[in-house]
């Protein structure tokens, strides 16, 4: 398939693990973090990490974007489908994320009417067909997502079309890397960094982590080959000794990012004071509700949610995968009680999650007996 | 394209996350485009923010909404770094 053939060559592939091999500092052990769960699919599904010496290893980081949904934000989409003026929409995703009171599944098999859409513009369409009936968006994602919800609002309001609202859960990737830099849990070399988030963002807001934490991060697209040659421009910046914000995909990563995506996020959203994740706790600035401009759009202001903070269950360790602090399958209850059929934690839940890219890759049962060995 | 064609575990959904797929402008459809993938399934995508666009260009998509454009040739993907 073309652009998409040349990125997963596996000759290529060997060639350039070579390649990362001669670059490493013998005894030296390399910890860099794939902040996007993009990345994480990638390198379970592909085998990435066969490619890399031993002493580099990949941590998975926070960017799973319904992973860091909190318990209580689930309770209160439930809350809000349960009326029976409301249609719920989500993205597929979400619909078996545990809450305190069971998934939008359990939810919709008691009979709310919560549906799965593939844009929320498919969500502003059925508010258009169902004008007696409020239909609410369960908006999540990082940057990537944001414009398509902050443009999906801006043709509501063009349109004036008054049922439709959206329940806020955008988050912003920046403050979380921010977060694990500063977290005592974790020692880090480097960073690839969200190839779409990227997309819309630039790579300046990364200038931080170069200069000011001396570690280098690259900017890294999705296919094998991408992640690969990023490992690579890694390492060769630590053989010369520099730390830099670098751009492996280019054919898709503006250096500034999208002005566009970015003029409309500006216009609809604003910083929420502080916002809870999941295993990392409430972070500053962390994620995005409607400005006060589209309030009329706002179903934590239309309806009345529960609002409460749940605790994870105590035998999740989600927190500790996200952060990369632990490993999927040191989790207790990984593969046993904890399967993608019957998850208790968000990791094992989407496809972009660590737990669920281990669990359906098989990498776990080889990292088993290496751990008992 | 439906919403169970990309939701499976295997394949990752594309709505969710970081995930975007690569497609091309077939035409213009008021203010939208539609657009193909190289399996030649189609859907109509909202382009207003990656500017004016013409049947043949290739737009990067997620959950809908073409969130860049794509340069159409693979050699002038360059890889570059801060202050170039």
């Amino acid at each position: 398939m073309r652009f998409v053939d040349e990125f997963r060559d596996p000759e290529l592939a060997g060639v350039l693990g070579a390649e990362i091999t001669a670059l490493c500092e013998p005894g030296r052990e390399y910890k860099i973090m794939e902040v996007c769960g993009g990345h994480t699919h990638t390198i379970y599904r592909y085998g990435v990490q066969d490619h890399l010496p031993d002493n580099i290893e990949l941590v998975h980081g926070p960017g799973c974007p319904v992973c860091v949904i909190p318990m209580g934000r689930v309770d209160d989409g439930v809350a809000i489908a349960q009326r029976d003026d409301v249609i719920l929409t989500c993205f597929g995703d979400m619909m078996r994320i545990p809450g305190g009171n069971g998934s939008f599944l359990d939810a919709n098999a008691a009979g709310a009417d919560i549906r799965m859409v593939y844009s929320p513009l498919d969500a502003l369409r059925i508010a258009r067909q169902n004008p007696d009936k409020q239909v609410v968006f369960y908006a999540i994602g990082f940057e990537t997502t944001a414009p398509s919800t902050a443009l999906t609002i801006l043709r509501a309001k063009q349109e004036g079309i008054t049922n439709f609202s959206i329940f806020c859960n955008h988050v912003t990737i920046i403050p979380a890397i921010k977060a694990i830099l500063d977290s005592p849990d974790l020692r880090l070399d480097a960073f690839l960094g969200p190839g779409h988030v990227s997309t819309v963002i630039g790579c300046r807001p990364y200038d931080f982590i170069a200069r000011q934490h001396g570690k280098p991060l690259v900017c890294a697209g999705f296919e094998p080959l991408d992640l690969l040659q990023s490992v690579y421009m890694i390492m060769k910046q630590f053989k010369e000794g520099r730390a830099e914000v670098e751009n492996q995909y280019g054919r898709v990563v503006d250096w500034d990012g999208n002005p566009r995506a970015l003029a409309v996020m500006n216009d609809v959203f604003a910083l929420r004071p502080y916002f809870e994740w999941r295993g990392l706790g409430s972070i500053a600035h962390s994620a995005l509700q409607l400005s006060s401009r589209y309030a009329d759009f706002d179903a934590e202001l239309r309806f009345e949610v529960p609002g409460v903070r749940v605790a994870d269950p105590k035998a999740c360790q989600c927190g500790e995968v996200l952060k990369g602090v632990l490993k999927p399958w040191e989790c207790k209850v990984f593969g046993t009680a904890c399967t993608p059929e019957t998850p208790i934690g968000t990791c094992m839940v989407s496809s972009e999650g660590a737990c669920a890219a281990y669990y359906n890759y098989g990498q776990y049962a080889k990292q088993r007996i290496h751990l008992e060995v | 394209m439906t919403t169970q064609d990309h939701c499976s575990v295997t394949e990752g959904c594309i709505t969710c996350g970081d995930i975007a797929v690569p497609l091309t402008v077939v035409s213009m459809v008021d203010m939208d485009a539609r657009c193909r993938d190289e399996q030649g399934r189609e859907e109509l995508v909202a382009v207003e923010l990656v500017g004016a666009l013409a049947p043949g260009d290739r737009v990067l998509v997620h959950a809908g909404v073409a969130i860049e454009r794509l340069t159409k040739d693979l050699q002038t993907s360059q890889s570059t770094r801060s202050g170039e």
